[in-house]
């Protein structure tokens, strides 16, 4: 087995033709990261879709961490495997979420949208910048979505305040999104993998040599119902 | 190093006695011998865990049987799984926050020495700063106890000058009444050696009072020492004034030279000057201890400037106490002797004179003093 000596994840196998894809629904406490993987794996019918691995829990809070596996076979036979991991939010879990952060490769931040939660939004920003610093990735490289979530609660700020907030970084537009309600969490998803499709190709010739192009990854790794 | 979240092998999740304890399980249920391997196997059935195939189940008696007894054992692996995954993630972790923990604990004892140095430092700068005070104090307390000596001396001259001006001028007018009386008696050879005697006596005395008179002279220069501005001294006074009292010091005992050039007078405190070479023919005096001899010797150096050498040849100075030698309080002499201070004064006073002194030496050969003015 050849293992890359990059921090990211992705592990291309070459006798197995398997390529392992990390991404990570990363944000503060209680922004609903486990349900937007509920979602996905309840809205998603990809080639394959392995179980949803809720990994232990207390008072239904993430502990560790959840994983939900979805695999693709090219017609080059390429296997295509993007696992799809959340983090504890909580503050005191960060060794933990540390961990889960290592040789990723591509991040979607969800944040809360109620205005009383804006102060833990940027705590947890800065957290997510601190620890990919820390695991050796740096953050204006890294594939990021940020999705603000709980569109649906009752006060939520205004979504063209928050789209003229983020208009200066590199992460805008936002993705809106009520994953309790299913919605905007696969267009999150989407973007994500539009994200990360250039980062792949280049290191590893999806286009050319596999031929996988950059709609096929999206549509294929997407496909709903 | 694997990562948790690295694909586990089928050894990984069930160790190969849980395989066969598994397979056992599987017989009693079914009746048939099943076979597990985790190499991909023609006509077994793929056993997946998160997607991969780990494993092969195939069963020759039954194979009907292969397909919902590997969903089962798929089934059992996924709860393998999450405990393996919790527990490898835990582990790392663990390691990692050892690590940190490690890391803090160096960087604790890194600042802690830091700290420790900077403590130390600043105990040496504040001895040093201590020290300082000590020797400005010594300094002070040295020099208001000169200045009390002199004003003690000024106050004694004074009230000695007039008795012994008195005494001296009785002592003339009685030597003429003993010569008149000599007269008188002229040829009386009883009272002729009583007379004679008597003008012995009165002369040897008028040369004690002359004496008197000298070092009381010399005092005044001496303790001159509240004069507050410069003004014009001439050298070569200063010396014999210096070189007077060293001799009444040392008894008369001592054997010094003088070779004082014409150098004209500079403007400068008198009574330091004389307590600079005061304190440096003390030093030579002490140093020939009553058998040696020493030179004095005044003369125009370099550029037209007065200079005075005064030298030694008595047991010299050793290199180490050279290098000392202008540190206040540093004495060679035992204790109670010497204050370690004059030359340390001495070289002040030349600065305040724009001049410097400088000393060469030999030990057993002998010590030349150069005081250059400037």
């Amino acid at each position: 087995m050849i293992k890359k000596a990059f921090a990211n994840m992705s592990e291309y196998i070459p006798h197995e033709r398997k390529l392992t894809i990390k991404v990570v629904y990363y944000g503060p406490a209680l922004s609903g990261k486990t349900t937007n993987l509920m979602q996905l794996h309840t809205l998603l019918q990809p080639q394959r879709k392995g179980e949803l691995m809720v990994l232990e829990t207390r008072d239904d809070r993430t502990l560790f961490f959840d994983m939900l596996p979805i695999g693709l076979r090219s017609e080059s036979g390429l296997e295509l495997r993007l696992k799809l991991y959340t983090v504890p939010g909580q503050v005191q879990h960060d060794s933990t979420r540390k961990a889960v952060l290592a040789r990723v490769d591509g991040v979607i931040f969800v944040a809360d949208s109620q205005p009383a939660q804006q102060d833990n939004n940027a705590n947890a920003f800065d957290n997510l910048a601190d620890n990919l610093q820390k695991v050796g990735i740096d953050i204006e490289n890294l594939p990021l979505v940020v999705q603000f979530n709980k569109r649906d609660a009752p006060g939520a700020v205004g979504e063209g305040e928050l789209q003229s907030r983020w208009s200066d970084t590199p992460w805008s537009p936002l993705c809106m999104a009520a994953a309790i309600n299913g919605e905007g969490v696969v267009e999150s998803y989407r973007v994500l993998l539009e994200r990360l499709y250039p980062v792949l190709d280049r290191e590893f010739q999806l286009a050319e040599v596999e031929h996988i192009s950059a709609d096929a990854f999206v549509r294929q790794l997407s496909r709903v119902g | 190093m694997r990562n948790f979240d690295d694909d586990p092998a089928l050894a990984e999740l069930l160790a190969p006695e849980r395989q066969q304890d598994l397979l056992r399980l599987l017989q009693g249920v079914t009746g048939h011998r099943f076979a597990l391997s985790d190499q991909p196997q023609a006509d077994a059935e793929t056993v997946e865990f998160n997607l991969d195939g780990v494993a092969w189940l195939s069963c020759a008696a039954d194979p009907q049987l292969q397909a919902p007894t590997a969903r089962l054992i798929e089934f059992i692996l996924t709860y393998v799984g999450k405990y393996r995954l919790a527990a490898n993630l835990h582990h790392d972790i663990a390691e990692a926050s050892f690590a940190e923990l490690q890391r803090q604990h160096a960087a604790l004892q890194d600042s802690e020495a830091r700290y420790r140095q900077l403590s130390e430092q600043l105990q040496a700068q504040v001895a040093a700063q201590v020290k300082v005070i000590e020797q400005t104090q010594q300094e002070l307390y040295e020099s208001a106890r000169l200045r009390a000596i002199g004003q003690l001396a000024a106050g004694v001259a004074h009230e000695i000058n007039n008795p012994i001006g008195f005494i001296s001028s009785n002592l003339r007018v009685a030597e003429d009444y003993v010569k008149e009386i000599k007269q008188g008696i002229a040829g009386d050879s009883a009272f002729n050696a009583l007379i004679e005697d008597f003008q012995a006596l009165l002369k040897e005395s008028a040369s004690g009072t002359q004496r008197i008179a000298s070092i009381v002279s010399d005092l005044k220069t001496f303790s001159n020492i509240d004069q507050a501005d410069f003004i014009s001294c001439d050298l070569n006074d200063l010396l014999h004034t210096s070189c007077h009292l060293l001799q009444a010091e040392f008894s008369h005992m001592l054997d010094i030279e003088l070779q004082l050039g014409n150098i004209g007078s500079i403007s400068g405190y008198p009574a330091k000057l004389s307590q600079v070479f005061f304190n440096v023919l003390d030093n030579a005096a002490k140093a020939v201890e009553g058998k040696g001899r020493i030179r004095v010797i005044s003369r125009q150096g370099a550029a037209g400037h007065p200079e005075v050498v005064i030298e030694d040849n008595g047991c010299g100075i050793s290199t180490a106490s050279l290098e000392r030698i202008f540190d206040p309080f540093f004495t060679t002499r035992p204790v109670g002797s010497g204050t370690g201070l004059g030359l340390t004064v001495a070289r002040e006073t030349m600065m305040a004179h724009q001049g410097e002194i400088s000393i060469r030496s030999r030990e057993g050969i002998g010590t030349r003093v150069t005081l250059k003015f400037g």
